[in-house]
Protein backbone atom coordinates (compact mmCIF):
# COMPACT_ATOMS: atom_id res chain seq x y z
CA UNK A 1 0.00 0.00 0.00
CA UNK A 2 2.27 2.67 -1.40
CA UNK A 3 2.15 6.22 -2.70
CA UNK A 4 3.54 7.15 -6.11
CA UNK A 5 4.19 10.51 -7.69
CA UNK A 6 2.06 9.62 -10.74
CA UNK A 7 0.71 6.81 -12.90
CA UNK A 8 3.99 6.79 -14.86
CA UNK A 9 5.97 6.20 -11.67
CA UNK A 10 3.60 3.40 -10.66
CA UNK A 11 3.85 1.69 -14.06
CA UNK A 12 7.66 1.88 -14.00
CA UNK A 13 7.78 0.43 -10.49
CA UNK A 14 5.38 -2.38 -11.36
CA UNK A 15 7.46 -3.43 -14.41
CA UNK A 16 6.30 -6.99 -15.02
CA UNK A 17 4.27 -7.28 -11.82
CA UNK A 18 0.50 -7.39 -12.11
CA UNK A 19 -1.17 -4.12 -11.22
CA UNK A 20 -3.47 -4.19 -8.20
CA UNK A 21 -5.79 -1.23 -7.73
CA UNK A 22 -4.87 2.45 -7.69
CA UNK A 23 -6.88 5.41 -6.48
CA UNK A 24 -6.22 9.17 -6.26
CA UNK A 25 -4.73 10.37 -2.99
CA UNK A 26 -7.82 12.49 -2.36
CA UNK A 27 -9.94 9.34 -2.29
CA UNK A 28 -7.36 7.67 -0.05
CA UNK A 29 -7.82 10.51 2.43
CA UNK A 30 -11.59 9.92 2.41
CA UNK A 31 -11.07 6.19 2.82
CA UNK A 32 -8.70 6.69 5.75
CA UNK A 33 -11.13 8.97 7.55
CA UNK A 34 -13.99 6.49 7.17
CA UNK A 35 -11.82 3.47 8.04
CA UNK A 36 -9.72 4.85 10.89
CA UNK A 37 -11.68 7.85 12.15
CA UNK A 38 -13.14 6.01 15.16
CA UNK A 39 -9.94 4.14 16.04
CA UNK A 40 -9.17 6.21 19.14
CA UNK A 41 -12.74 6.69 20.34
CA UNK A 42 -13.20 5.45 23.94
CA UNK A 43 -16.36 3.66 22.76
CA UNK A 44 -14.56 1.96 19.86
CA UNK A 45 -15.95 -1.36 18.69
CA UNK A 46 -14.44 -3.46 15.91
CA UNK A 47 -15.95 -2.81 12.50
CA UNK A 48 -17.99 -5.65 11.11
CA UNK A 49 -17.20 -6.91 7.65
CA UNK A 50 -20.49 -5.35 6.54
CA UNK A 51 -19.47 -1.94 7.93
CA UNK A 52 -16.13 -2.10 6.14
CA UNK A 53 -17.78 -3.16 2.91
CA UNK A 54 -20.21 -0.25 3.22
CA UNK A 55 -17.23 2.13 3.46
CA UNK A 56 -15.62 0.66 0.35
CA UNK A 57 -18.92 0.64 -1.56
CA UNK A 58 -19.63 4.28 -0.69
CA UNK A 59 -16.27 5.26 -2.17
CA UNK A 60 -16.81 3.18 -5.28
CA UNK A 61 -14.19 0.61 -4.29
CA UNK A 62 -16.09 -2.39 -5.55
CA UNK A 63 -15.49 -5.50 -7.61
CA UNK A 64 -13.47 -8.65 -6.90
CA UNK A 65 -10.28 -6.77 -5.92
CA UNK A 66 -11.96 -4.90 -3.05
CA UNK A 67 -14.05 -7.85 -1.86
CA UNK A 68 -13.13 -8.53 1.77
CA UNK A 69 -14.33 -12.12 1.48
CA UNK B 1 -14.85 -9.13 21.51
CA UNK B 2 -14.61 -9.17 25.31
CA UNK B 3 -15.19 -5.69 26.83
CA UNK B 4 -12.20 -6.21 29.13
CA UNK B 5 -9.99 -6.90 26.12
CA UNK B 6 -11.28 -3.72 24.47
CA UNK B 7 -10.23 -1.81 27.60
CA UNK B 8 -6.70 -3.23 27.29
CA UNK B 9 -6.78 -2.37 23.61
CA UNK B 10 -7.89 1.21 24.28
CA UNK B 11 -5.22 1.67 26.95
CA UNK B 12 -2.61 0.36 24.49
CA UNK B 13 -3.70 2.84 21.82
CA UNK B 14 -3.76 5.74 24.29
CA UNK B 15 -0.20 5.04 25.42
CA UNK B 16 0.97 4.53 21.84
CA UNK B 17 -0.29 8.02 20.98
CA UNK B 18 1.23 9.55 24.10
CA UNK B 19 4.62 7.86 23.82
CA UNK B 20 5.08 8.01 20.04
CA UNK B 21 6.08 4.34 20.22
CA UNK B 22 4.49 1.03 21.13
CA UNK B 23 3.99 0.54 24.87
CA UNK B 24 5.29 -2.58 26.61
CA UNK B 25 3.01 -5.02 28.42
CA UNK B 26 4.51 -3.77 31.69
CA UNK B 27 3.56 -0.17 30.85
CA UNK B 28 -0.03 -1.19 30.07
CA UNK B 29 -0.14 -3.29 33.23
CA UNK B 30 0.88 -0.22 35.22
CA UNK B 31 -1.71 1.95 33.45
CA UNK B 32 -4.57 -0.51 33.98
CA UNK B 33 -3.74 -2.14 37.32
CA UNK B 34 -3.51 -5.57 35.68
CA UNK B 35 -0.52 -7.89 35.57
CA UNK B 36 1.81 -7.98 32.56
CA UNK B 37 0.70 -11.58 31.98
CA UNK B 38 -2.93 -10.48 31.82
CA UNK B 39 -2.00 -7.76 29.32
CA UNK B 40 -0.02 -10.21 27.18
CA UNK B 41 -2.90 -12.69 27.17
CA UNK B 42 -5.36 -9.95 26.15
CA UNK B 43 -2.98 -8.79 23.42
CA UNK B 44 -2.85 -12.36 22.06
CA UNK B 45 -6.65 -12.52 21.85
CA UNK B 46 -6.72 -9.08 20.20
CA UNK B 47 -4.05 -10.23 17.75
CA UNK B 48 -6.15 -13.30 16.86
CA UNK B 49 -9.14 -10.97 16.31
CA UNK B 50 -7.04 -8.69 14.04
CA UNK B 51 -7.49 -5.79 16.49
CA UNK B 52 -3.69 -5.36 16.69
CA UNK B 53 -0.62 -7.25 15.50
CA UNK B 54 2.07 -8.84 17.70
CA UNK B 55 5.58 -9.80 16.72
CA UNK B 56 7.05 -13.25 17.35
CA UNK B 57 8.00 -12.23 20.92
CA UNK B 58 4.45 -11.12 21.77
CA UNK B 59 5.29 -7.40 21.66
CA UNK B 60 3.15 -4.88 19.76
CA UNK B 61 4.19 -4.68 16.10
CA UNK B 62 1.16 -2.78 14.78
CA UNK B 63 -1.68 -1.00 16.48
CA UNK B 64 -3.11 -0.01 13.12
CA UNK B 65 -2.68 2.61 11.82
CA UNK B 66 0.40 3.01 14.07
CA UNK B 67 3.57 1.00 13.51
CA UNK B 68 5.93 -0.01 16.30
CA UNK B 69 8.88 -0.16 13.92
CA UNK B 70 10.29 2.47 11.54
CA UNK B 71 8.68 2.45 8.10
CA UNK B 72 8.69 4.55 4.93
CA UNK B 73 5.72 6.53 6.29
CA UNK B 74 6.31 9.06 9.05
CA UNK B 75 3.49 11.22 10.31
CA UNK B 76 3.86 14.43 12.32
CA UNK B 77 0.88 15.97 14.08
CA UNK B 78 0.36 18.14 17.12
CA UNK B 79 4.08 18.33 17.85
CA UNK B 80 4.51 14.54 17.94
CA UNK B 81 5.33 11.88 15.37
CA UNK B 82 4.64 8.24 14.66
CA UNK B 83 5.39 5.68 11.98
CA UNK B 84 2.48 4.28 9.95
CA UNK B 85 2.31 0.79 8.47
CA UNK B 86 1.51 1.95 4.94
CA UNK B 87 0.16 4.91 2.97
CA UNK B 88 -3.42 4.14 3.99
CA UNK B 89 -2.39 4.05 7.64
CA UNK B 90 -0.37 7.25 7.23
CA UNK B 91 -3.58 9.08 6.39
CA UNK B 92 -5.27 7.04 9.11
CA UNK B 93 -3.17 8.56 11.88
CA UNK B 94 -4.40 12.09 11.23
CA UNK B 95 -7.92 10.70 10.74
CA UNK B 96 -7.82 8.82 14.06
CA UNK B 97 -6.40 11.81 15.93
CA UNK B 98 -8.77 14.22 14.14
CA UNK B 99 -6.01 16.74 13.61
CA UNK B 100 -4.04 18.11 10.69
CA UNK B 101 -0.79 16.31 9.95
CA UNK B 102 2.22 16.08 7.67
CA UNK B 103 3.13 12.78 6.01
CA UNK B 104 6.71 12.15 4.91
CA UNK B 105 7.50 9.30 2.54
CA UNK B 106 9.33 8.57 -0.71
CA UNK B 107 8.15 7.49 -4.14
CA UNK B 108 9.03 3.77 -4.46
CA UNK B 109 9.88 4.31 -8.14
CA UNK B 110 12.20 7.31 -8.15
CA UNK B 111 13.08 7.63 -4.48
CA UNK B 112 12.17 11.31 -4.42
CA UNK B 113 10.74 12.56 -1.13
CA UNK B 114 7.00 12.94 -0.83
CA UNK B 115 5.76 15.44 1.72
CA UNK B 116 2.02 15.89 2.15
CA UNK B 117 0.23 18.41 4.30
CA UNK B 118 -3.23 17.21 5.29
CA UNK B 119 -5.54 20.03 6.38
CA UNK B 120 -9.14 19.30 7.36
CA UNK B 121 -8.68 15.84 5.84
CA UNK B 122 -7.59 17.16 2.43
CA UNK B 123 -4.06 16.52 1.09
CA UNK B 124 -2.28 19.49 -0.51
CA UNK B 125 -0.71 17.38 -3.30
CA UNK B 126 -3.53 15.88 -5.33
CA UNK B 127 -1.35 14.39 -8.08
CA UNK B 128 -0.22 11.47 -5.94
CA UNK B 129 -1.52 7.97 -6.58
CA UNK B 130 -2.20 5.25 -3.99
CA UNK B 131 -1.64 1.67 -5.11
CA UNK B 132 -2.75 -1.55 -3.43
CA UNK B 133 -0.95 -4.64 -4.71
CA UNK B 134 -2.76 -7.35 -2.71
CA UNK B 135 -6.50 -8.03 -3.18
CA UNK B 136 -8.61 -7.25 -0.10
CA UNK B 137 -9.54 -10.86 0.55
CA UNK B 138 -5.83 -11.68 1.14
CA UNK B 139 -4.80 -8.67 3.26
CA UNK B 140 -4.62 -10.61 6.54
CA UNK B 141 -2.80 -13.61 5.07
CA UNK B 142 0.41 -11.58 5.49
CA UNK B 143 -0.49 -8.20 6.95
CA UNK B 144 3.16 -7.16 7.07
CA UNK B 145 3.51 -7.60 3.31
CA UNK B 146 0.10 -6.06 2.62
Amino acid sequence: MLLFRSEDHLDRWLASRAKGSSIPVTKLAELALAWWGDRLDPSWQPHTREQNHAILDRLGLTGPFWNLG
Amino acid sequence: MDPADIEFRNATYRRFVELGRAPTATEIAKATGASADQVSAAWRRLHDAHALVLDERGAILMANPFSAVPTAFRVEAGGRSWFANCAWDAFGIGAALHIDCRIESTCPDCGEPISIEVRDGIPNDTDLLFHVLVPAVSWWQDIGFT
